[in-house]
C-alpha cells in the first residue's frame, strides 16, 4: 500500500513537472528562436543573407467571406515561391463582429505583434500609432510608396505622418433595384425630393422603400447627416454639435414616419435588411462597395445601379460621398528594427503594395484599387468607380473618426427618435458628453 | 492522516492552479480595470472611482439591471415550474415516459446561439414563421418584436431553454422517493393533488432550493440569446447586464466601464445566490 502511495506521488510530480516544463519550454523556444534569429541576423550580415530562414506573419482582413482571402493567400504563395527562405503564416481573420481589433490589440500589448499587417488606419490605429508600434513609412529605408493615387495622401495621420499604405478604396451609396423602379413607374432618384418621392409611392406597395435597421443603422446615419449638411458639416467635429447632425437624425423620423423602412425596423440587423434587398422585397439600401459581392451572387448585380445621396445642403452637392481607404499595411517597428527581419519585411511589404498585386486582389473584390485600374469591369461595378472619380469630394465614415461610444450612442438612438422619445438634439447632445 | 493532507494538497493543486489562472487572476485584473478609463490596451488613465459613479447615474445600466431583475423573475417561476410540473407527469405514466424525458431535455442541447438564430426567424414580421401562419389563415401580421413586448419574448425561449435541464434534475429527485410513502398515503386516501403538495414536493423541496438558486445565478448569464433575438434593442428596451457589459467593453471599446458592469454582474449573483439560500433555509426532508 506504502509503496503504491509513493509510486502515485511520483506519477503526479512527473505530470506536474511535465506541465511545468511544456510551459517553460514553449517560452523558451521562442526565447530561442529569437535570440537565433538576432544571432543569425549579425552572421548573415557578415555572410550570406539570402540563405537564412526568415519566419513572418502577417495578419489581415483577407478572410472569412472576404472574397479576397483566396486570391491573397496565392500572392503569399507566389512571393514564397520567389523567395523561399521566407516563410509566411497568414494569420488573416475575419473583420466580422470586430474580433480582429481584439485580436490586433492583444498581439500588440502582449509583444507578440505580426510583421506586416493589413489593418484599419482609423481611430482604431490611435493607441498602436502612438505608442510607437508602428513605422512611419516614408522614413523607413528601402519602402516604396511610389505610384499611388490620392488614396494614398488620405491616410495621412494628424502628426502629418503616414503609417499605412492603402490597398484598395470602398464607396457607400444608395443601391438601387432598377427594375423595381421601373415596374412600379418610380423615378430613379437623384434628388432629394425625388428621394422623398420614391418613398412615398413605394410605401404604398408591397415593397419597402429602403431595406435598413435602424438599430444598425450605420450607414443611414452617415447618408442623412450628409444630405442634411454636405460635406463641409459631415467632416466637422463631433463636438461642433452641428445642426445638419440633428437635421439628418430628424429626417430618419420624418421618412420612417412616411413608410420608408419596415416595422420591425428597430429589431432587424443588417444581415437581415440585405436579404430584403436581395429578395426584391425592398427597393433601396444604403451599403458599401463591398455589397455587390453579394448582389452577384444573388444574380441580381445588373439590376441594381447605385447612386449618391442626394443632398439638399445648401452649399452641398449631390456626388459627395462617404468612402476612401480605411485599411493599410502597417509594418510592425518591432520587427523593422529586428535586423534578421528588416529585408524581408521590406521586401514583402513592396510586393504586396505593388501595381500588380493591388490590381490582383483588388479584381476579386471589385473595390477600386489604390494604384492603377481595373478593366473590363461590368457597367454596374464601372458606374461605382466613376461615382468616386467624378465625386466632388469623399470622406471616411463618421464611426472611423470619433469616439466610439458616441458613434454607438448616435446609431442605436435611432429606433428611439424614430419613435419620438428623443430627438436627434437630445442624441446629438449625449453623444458628445460621451466623448470627454 | 499526516500523509492523507499531503496528497489533498497535491491533488488539489492544479484545480486551484488552473482556477487561480484562469478565475481569480482576471477577475481582480478586472477589478482593477473598473477604475481606469482605459480600451484595455494602449490607452489607459486612472479614473478613479469615475465609472462606479457613471454606473449610479447611467439609465441604460439602470434598465438593464431592472430587465435582469425580471428575466431573473420569469425564468425562477416559469423554468422551475413547468419543469416541476412536466417532471410529476411524466413520473406518473408509465408509456412513453421515455419519449418525453428525451424531448423535454432536448432544447438543452442546443446552442443558445442556435435557438436565438431560430426565433429571430421565428419573430420576423416580413417572413417569420409566426406572421406567415397568420397570413396563411387570413390574419394581419403581428409586430412581435415591438419596445413593450421585445423582454417577453426574450424570456420563452430562454425558459424554454433550460426547461429540460431542471426537469431532468426533479425528475430524479421525485424517482428517489420511496414508494412505500405513496402507499401509505394512498391507505389513508390521498387524492392526486393533495400527493403533490403533501408528500411530492415536500419530499424534493431541497433539489427544488438548488433549482431555483441554479435559475437565480443563471439569469445574470443571459447573453446569446438576447444579443442574437434584439441585440438589447429595440431603443434598450431588452438590454440586459450581459448585452450592455459586452456592448460597452467590446463594441465600444470602453473596457473599463465595461469591467464595472462586469463587477456589478459578479457582487449581484453572490448577493442573490446568498440571499436565496438564506431565505429557501428548511431542514433537510430524509427518508
Amino acid at each position: 500500500m506504502r509503496k503504491f502511495k509513493w509510486s502515485l506521488l511520483l506519477a503526479l510530480l512527473f505530470v506536474v513537472i511535465g506541465l511545468a516544463a511544456c510551459g517553460n519550454d514553449e517560452t523558451g523556444s521562442n526565447a530561442d528562436d529569437t535570440e537565433n534569429t538576432s544571432d543569425n541576423g549579425e552572421d548573415t550580415s557578415a555572410d550570406e543573407t539570402e540563405q537564412e530562414e526568415v519566419n513572418l506573419r502577417v495578419v489581415t482582413t483577407m478572410a472569412g467571406t472576404d472574397p479576397a482571402g483566396e486570391v491573397f493567400q496565392q500572392v503569399l504563395d507566389d512571393f514564397q515561391e520567389e523567395n523561399p527562405n521566407i516563410k509566411i503564416e497568414n494569420d488573416s481573420q475575419s473583420a466580422d463582429a470586430g474580433t480582429i481589433r481584439t485580436k490586433v490589440n492583444t498581439d500588440f500589448s502582449s509583444d507578440n505583434e505580426p510583421d506586416l499587417m493589413f489593418y484599419f488606419n482609423t481611430v482604431d490605429a490611435d493607441g498602436l500609432i502612438e505608442e510607437g508600434k508602428v513605422v512611419n513609412l516614408e522614413e523607413a529605408e528601402g519602402v516604396d510608396l511610389s505610384g499611388y493615387n490620392s488614396m494614398l495622401e488620405q491616410q495621412r495621420r494628424e502628426d502629418g505622418n503616414i503609417y499605412a499604405a492603402p490597398q484598395s478604396g470602398f464607396y457607400e451609396g444608395l443601391f438601387v433595384n432598377k427594375k423595381l423602379f421601373e415596374e412600379h413607374g418610380v423615378e430613379i432618384p437623384t434628388t432629394w425630393e425625388q428621394y422623398e418621392a420614391a418613398i412615398e409611392k413605394f410605401a404604398e406597395t408591397d415593397i419597402v422603400p429602403i431595406a435598413a435597421s435602424t438599430e444598425d443603422s450605420y450607414y443611414v446615419v452617415e447618408h442623412y447627416i450628409l444630405a442634411a449638411g454636405g460635406m463641409e458639416n459631415y467632416t466637422a467635429d463631433l463636438a461642433d454639435k452641428k445642426e445638419a447632425w440633428s437635421e439628418g437624425l430628424n429626417n430618419i423620423k420624418k421618412h420612417a414616419d412616411m413608410g420608408a423602412f419596415t416595422p420591425d425596423a428597430a429589431t432587424i440587423d443588417l444581415a437581415l435588411a440585405q436579404e430584403l434587398f436581395k429578395q426584391e422585397q425592398a427597393a433601396m439600401i444604403f451599403e458599401g462597395s463591398w455589397f455587390w459581392g453579394q448582389l452577384e451572387e444573388a444574380g441580381m448585380g445588373e439590376d441594381v445601379t447605385v447612386l449618391p445621396m442626394p443632398v439638399y445642403a445648401e452649399g452641398g452637392e449631390t456626388g459627395e460621398l462617404v468612402g476612401g481607404a480605411s485599411q493599410g499595411w502597417f509594418i510592425s517597428t518591432k520587427s523593422y528594427e529586428d535586423e534578421a527581419k528588416k529585408d524581408a519585411v521590406v521586401s514583402l511589404f513592396n510586393y504586396l503594395t505593388s501595381e500588380e498585386t493591388i490590381v490582383k486582389i483588388a479584381e476579386a473584390t471589385g473595390q477600386p484599387p489604390a494604384k492603377g485600374e481595373l478593366s473590363d469591369l461590368p457597367d454596374y461595378l464601372k458606374a461605382g468607380h466613376d461615382l468616386v472619380k467624378n465625386a466632388p469630394s469623399v470622406a471616411l465614415p463618421i464611426n472611423d473618426r470619433i469616439y466610439p461610444e458616441s458613434f454607438t450612442h448616435l446609431r442605436t438612438s435611432v429606433p428611439e427618435i424614430v419613435s419620438g422619445d428623443k430627438t436627434g438634439e437630445e442624441v446629438l447632445e449625449k453623444a458628445v458628453e460621451m466623448a470627454k | 492522516m499526516k500523509g492523507d493532507k499531503l496528497y489533498i494538497f497535491l491533488f488539489l493543486a492544479p484545480a486551484f492552479a488552473v482556477t487561480g489562472v484562469f478565475l481569480y487572476y482576471p477577475f481582480v485584473e478586472n477589478i482593477l480595470q473598473s477604475f481606469y478609463k482605459t480600451d484595455g490596451f494602449f490607452n489607459s488613465t486612472f479614473v478613479g472611482l469615475e465609472n462606479y459613479v457613471r454606473l449610479l447615474n447611467d439609465e441604460i445600466a439602470r434598465g438593464a439591471l431592472f430587465n435582469s431583475l425580471e428575466l431573473m423573475l420569469y425564468v425562477t417561476i416559469f423554468q422551475v415550474g413547468i419543469a416541476l410540473i412536466l417532471a410529476i407527469m411524466v413520473n406518473s405514466i408509465t408509456k412513453g415516459a421515455g419519449f418525453f424525458r428525451t424531448t423535454f431535455f432536448f432544447p438543452i442541447v442546443i446552442s443558445g446561439a442556435a435557438i436565438g438564430l431560430l426565433f429571430t426567424l421565428i419573430y420576423n414580421y416580413r417572413n417569420g414563421l409566426l406572421n406567415e401562419m397568420l397570413v396563411n389563415l387570413g390574419f394581419e401580421r403581428v409586430l412581435w418584436l415591438t419596445e413593450q413586448s421585445s423582454l417577453y419574448m426574450v424570456a420563452i425561449p430562454t425558459i424554454w431553454n433550460y426547461v429540460g435541464f431542471y426537469f431532468v434534475i426533479l425528475l430524479t429527485a421525485i424517482q428517489k422517493i420511496p414508494n412505500d410513502f405513496y402507499e401509505a398515503a394512498q391507505l389513508e386516501g390521498i387524492t392526486g393533488m393533495q400527493k403533490m403538495f403533501k408528500l411530492t414536493i415536500p419530499l424534493i423541496v431541497s433539489d427544488l432550493k438548488t433549482c431555483i438558486v441554479l435559475a437565480i445565478t443563471g439569469t445574470l448569464k443571459i447573453f446569446e440569446l438576447v444579443y442574437i433575438i434584439t441585440k438589447g434593442g429595440p431603443a434598450n428596451s431588452s438590454e440586459v447586464l450581459g448585452t450592455y457589459m459586452y456592448q460597452k467593453a467590446f463594441q465600444d471599446s470602453a473596457m473599463g466601464y465595461g469591467a464595472t458592469l462586469a463587477v456589478l454582474i459578479v457582487v449581484l449573483g453572490l448577493t442573490l445566490a446568498f440571499v436565496t439560500n438564506k431565505l429557501l433555509q428548511k431542514d433537510e426532508v430524509t427518508y
